[in-house]
């Protein structure tokens, strides 16, 4: 066991200069689709990942929902793979698969044994461009939609809460409007609003396919080649960015509802992302974790630890967005106490906290962590596609991913308190708090 | 520090490829491994069985507090520091408590394994249990059995557990309530830690970057001191299920329902049949009976599965949906009629094709991580399918013909013993 007093001599000694990388290749074809591999061949498994550079973000005003519905529309089948003929392939060489819808991208994967491997390319090659569409399979699935809307938001007060708060704080952007979209936007979501969404977004120009595991870059690149290359590409997308107005009030929102039986206070700050800058993002993301990360945190020593006000507290930073990122703070207190008395509470004790609390050695152990985690987030098939497939989406490039430790080593404790500084004087957020 | 990385991929080509090695440490501790070097990481899953089913009257939720309780610190290093140490070596530690069992895993960076292993060691077997840090994560439980309270469908699994399994222990929450936690001293955390934690009842799986020497030197360390109390930790079969439906009125747009009939144990010659017939029922994703008839062509849900909860000496077949308050009644007729057109008429020989293909292909998911592989190990071992199960499972799976499946569905599926716990404000027919 090694004694606690050398623990911060132990850590000047580490250095983290690594060469741990995903060694992706990637490829473009003609018609503008990205292909990238990962090789890995321990098991005969191999994670497909389609990603879209689009999600929410591209719906017109009044149209909120659709690109989540039109993702949920991609399993209805085409001409040549009717009806579930895809998900039913998939099952029975024991695959398995879903999708998922975000701000900035749309996703689909399968995981499945690698010698089905040319199938499942050209079946999600089929699906970009050979969507057959009923106008019943449109609605029954927009039945759907509303069902998972009332699972997800309209029977949980907590989503509810952050729903409305991101409305606040992005009021000129998608980042305000739900992915899931408006309940009675939905609700007039039509068939042709549909197709006309698939036919103008779904093409290789705006698609990224990421290939892991089992295979090998040169058999994959001959295969994709073969599916997508008579698939025509139309425009890519043009994002209309667009940006928020700084908040000039302050700004509390409240849900009360009589199911909570816990009261949460909840803030979310505008901020910037990874696309302005990976350096002062990462940095960001380190003095968020000092402040706020988990069990060890300024905040959790100060508020759980000493103080015994809240039973948690914590934040993070999300800055893997095309637009605005954010910083989350949340706090669950013992006993009823004001929402005004909370952020009051908190506002003080952070910019204390930067000031006093983010030392060389906290620093050194977020990083270690970091960097340990970036050897984790290799052991399996999916999550390099995952990782990989976000990071391209919202516009970061191969390298930015590769090299993404050697700008880590690069942080020291001056550029994270600059972030950190900066961030206490941020005025754009919305606090919330959930009662009964 | 630099790791290097260490090409020599271990290749699972096929199942007959797919060799662990059965250790034994010096005191005699059985564990399961695979050497693999694909990555710097070493993974351990185990299991020891109990959990909350050996929580003590009147304070329940002790087990969950004492795993809770593991990584805030030893009698060497404070909360704080051991959460330093973890950090410092790329450790992860975590507990779960669960209805039968405690579940546990733990990874290294393999550089740090020495350093991680003794880390792990303390945490297991001398875990500090101060009184501050007890009472602070009693509190933390407290509030998360709040926020379970104001949680639609966590609600109404409890609620579930509560009338399903009636007088069983698995009626019991496994948080426990706010005044059972209230209850719990430390000498209970005390004695519960050395009941819960014993030889006999371990089962341990290990995959990574390391080798024979080092690891059984390793899982001596951490799990050789531990004492055998000659007990087996077995759950009861359970006697007496539910039936019928249970109604728990809630203020809230969609009702969250839940449903449960008797199933079969793990280890039971039969439970691959069940565990076909319930992929083609609920629990095959995007093909599933209930899935493609109740949300694909009626639009009911978003999401309905059905799925089995298979112990040592029993099992149930458990499922569950949401939907609006109006089309409650309506889903549940529904799941009745697949429940008993699945009795009445079985699947046909086209389901039971892919049903096999399914599971025969689907294994080799388990080896893409060191993780996954590690929990195969476990789980193999904790409901005793035998050393020789990775050979085993395609012939069982291939034995099975349309005959017996449909024999033990038309024993199973009785809408008889269906029991729904529906928890919402849902309209009367």
């Amino acid at each position: 066991m090694k004694i606690v007093g050398i623990l911060f001599i132990l850590l000047l000694c580490f250095e983290s200069k690594s060469n741990i990388n995903f060694n992706a290749k990637s490829t473009t074809l003609e018609n503008g689709l990205r292909l990238i591999v990962v090789e890995n061949p321990r098991a005969p498994v191999v994670a497909q990942m389609m990603w879209y550079n689009f999600g929410s973000n591209i719906e017109q005003r009044g149209k909120s929902g659709l690109a989540h519905f039109m993702e949920h529309l991609m399993f209805k089948g085409t001409k040549k793979f009717p009806n579930s003929y895809y998900s039913d392939y998939l099952s029975k060489i024991g695959g398995s698969e879903n999708a998922f819808t975000s701000y900035d991208y749309t996703a689909y994967y399968q995981i499945f044994p690698s010698q089905h491997l040319e199938k499942i390319i050209e079946l999600e090659a089929d699906r970009m461009n050979n969507l057959t569409l009923t106008k019943k399979n449109v609605e029954i699935e927009k039945k759907v939609i509303l069902e998972e809307r009332f699972q997800r938001i309209e029977s949980d007060p907590s989503a509810q809460l952050d729903e409305s708060m991101r409305t606040v704080l992005f009021p000129n952007d998608y980042y305000g409007r739900p992915i899931i979209g408006w309940k009675h936007e939905i609700e007039n979501l039509s068939y042709d609003d549909v197709i006309d969404f698939y036919k103008e977004n779904y093409n290789p120009n705006n698609a990224i396919l990421i290939l892991s595991g089992d295979i090998k870059f040169k058999n994959a690149k001959k295969l994709v080649n073969k599916y997508y290359k008579s698939i025509k590409s139309s425009q890519k997308i043009k994002l209309n960015k667009l940006n928020n107005p700084d908040l000039k009030t302050s700004t509390n929102v409240e849900l009360s509802n009589e199911n909570v039986k816990q009261q949460i206070w909840k803030r979310i700050y505008r901020t910037k992302s990874y696309n302005d800058s990976m350096t002062q993002s990462i940095a960001l993301d380190l003095g968020m974790k000092i402040l706020a990360g988990g069990t060890s945190s300024l905040l959790y020593e100060e508020f759980v630890n000493k103080k015994k006000i809240f039973s948690m507290v914590g934040g993070f930073f999300q800055g893997l967005t095309k637009g605005n990122g954010y910083i989350y703070f949340y706090a669950i207190p013992n006993k009823k106490v004001e929402q005004s008395e909370i952020s009051d509470l908190l506002d003080k004790f952070i910019v204390q906290a930067i000031d006093e609390g983010i030392s060389e050695e906290k620093l050194i152990l977020e990083k270690k962590k970091y960097y340990f985690d970036s050897i984790y987030g290799m052991d399996g098939i999916l999550k390099p596609a995952e990782i990989i497939g976000e990071a391209l989406t919202i516009g970061l490039s191969l390298d930015d991913i590769e090299n993404w430790n050697d700008k880590l080593d690069k942080i020291n404790l001056e550029m994270v308190k600059k972030e950190l500084k900066e961030f206490s004087k941020n005025r754009n957020f919305v606090t919330g708090n959930l009662k009964n | 520090m630099r790791f290097i990385f260490l090409f020599f991929l271990l290749i699972f080509k096929n199942l007959d490829a797919f060799e662990y090695k059965n250790l034994k440490t010096n005191s005699g501790i059985e564990f399961w491994f695979v050497e693999d070097k694909s990555i710097p990481i070493v993974s351990v899953s185990f299991s020891f069985r109990g959990g909350s089913s050996i929580d003590i009257k009147d304070k329940n939720g002790i087990s969950n507090l004492m795993t809770s309780l593991l990584d805030e610190g030893t009698r060497n290093l404070t909360s704080k520091q051991f959460k330093n140490e973890m950090k410092m070596n790329g450790m992860k530690l975590s507990f779960s408590t669960q209805k039968d069992r405690i579940d546990g895993v733990f990874q290294i960076i393999s550089a740090q394994a020495k350093d991680g292993f003794d880390l792990f060691y303390e945490a297991l077997n001398h875990p500090s249990f101060n009184e501050v840090d007890i009472n602070r994560v009693k509190r933390q439980v407290i509030s998360s059995i709040k926020i379970d309270e104001s949680d639609l469908s966590t609600l109404a699994s409890n609620k579930f557990n509560q009338h399903f399994f009636k007088d069983h222990v698995f009626s019991n929450n496994i948080k426990g309530s706010e005044e059972s936690i209230k209850n719990i001293t430390r000498t209970d955390l005390v004695n519960f830690h050395k009941k819960s934690f014993v030889k006999n009842n371990l089962v341990i799986g290990v995959a990574g970057n390391i080798n024979v020497n080092k690891i059984k030197k390793y899982i001596e360390l951490v799990f050789g001191e531990l004492k055998d109390n000659q007990q087996n930790y077995s759950i009861k079969q359970f006697k007496a299920l539910s039936v019928g439906q249970k109604i728990f009125e809630m203020k809230t747009p969609q009702s969250s329902v839940l449903f449960g009939h008797p199933g079969l144990e793990r280890n039971n010659e039969n439970f691959f049949a069940l565990r076909i017939a319930n992929y083609i029922l609920g629990g095959g994703g995007f093909q599933s009976r209930l899935y493609k008839n109740i949300r694909e062509k009626k639009g009911l849900v978003y999401s309905i599965y059905s799925y089995l909860l298979s112990y040592e000496n029993d099992g149930v077949i458990v499922g569950g949906f949401q939907t609006r308050n109006k089309s409650v009644f309506k889903t549940i007729e529904n799941v009745k009629n697949e429940w008993e057109k699945l009795n009445k008429r079985g699947i046909t020989k086209s389901e039971l094709d892919n049903a096999k293909a399914y599971f025969n292909g689907s294994f080799t998911r388990n080896f893409t991580s060191t993780l996954s592989i590690a929990r195969l190990l476990q789980v193999v071992q904790y409901y005793e399918l035998g050393a020789d199960y990775f050979i085993k499972r395609e012939k069982i799976i291939n034995s099975l013909n349309l005959e017996k499946v449909n024999g033990i569905i038309s024993e199973y599926f009785s809408n008889e013993k269906l029991f729904f716990m529906i928890v919402g404000e849902p309209e009367k027919k």
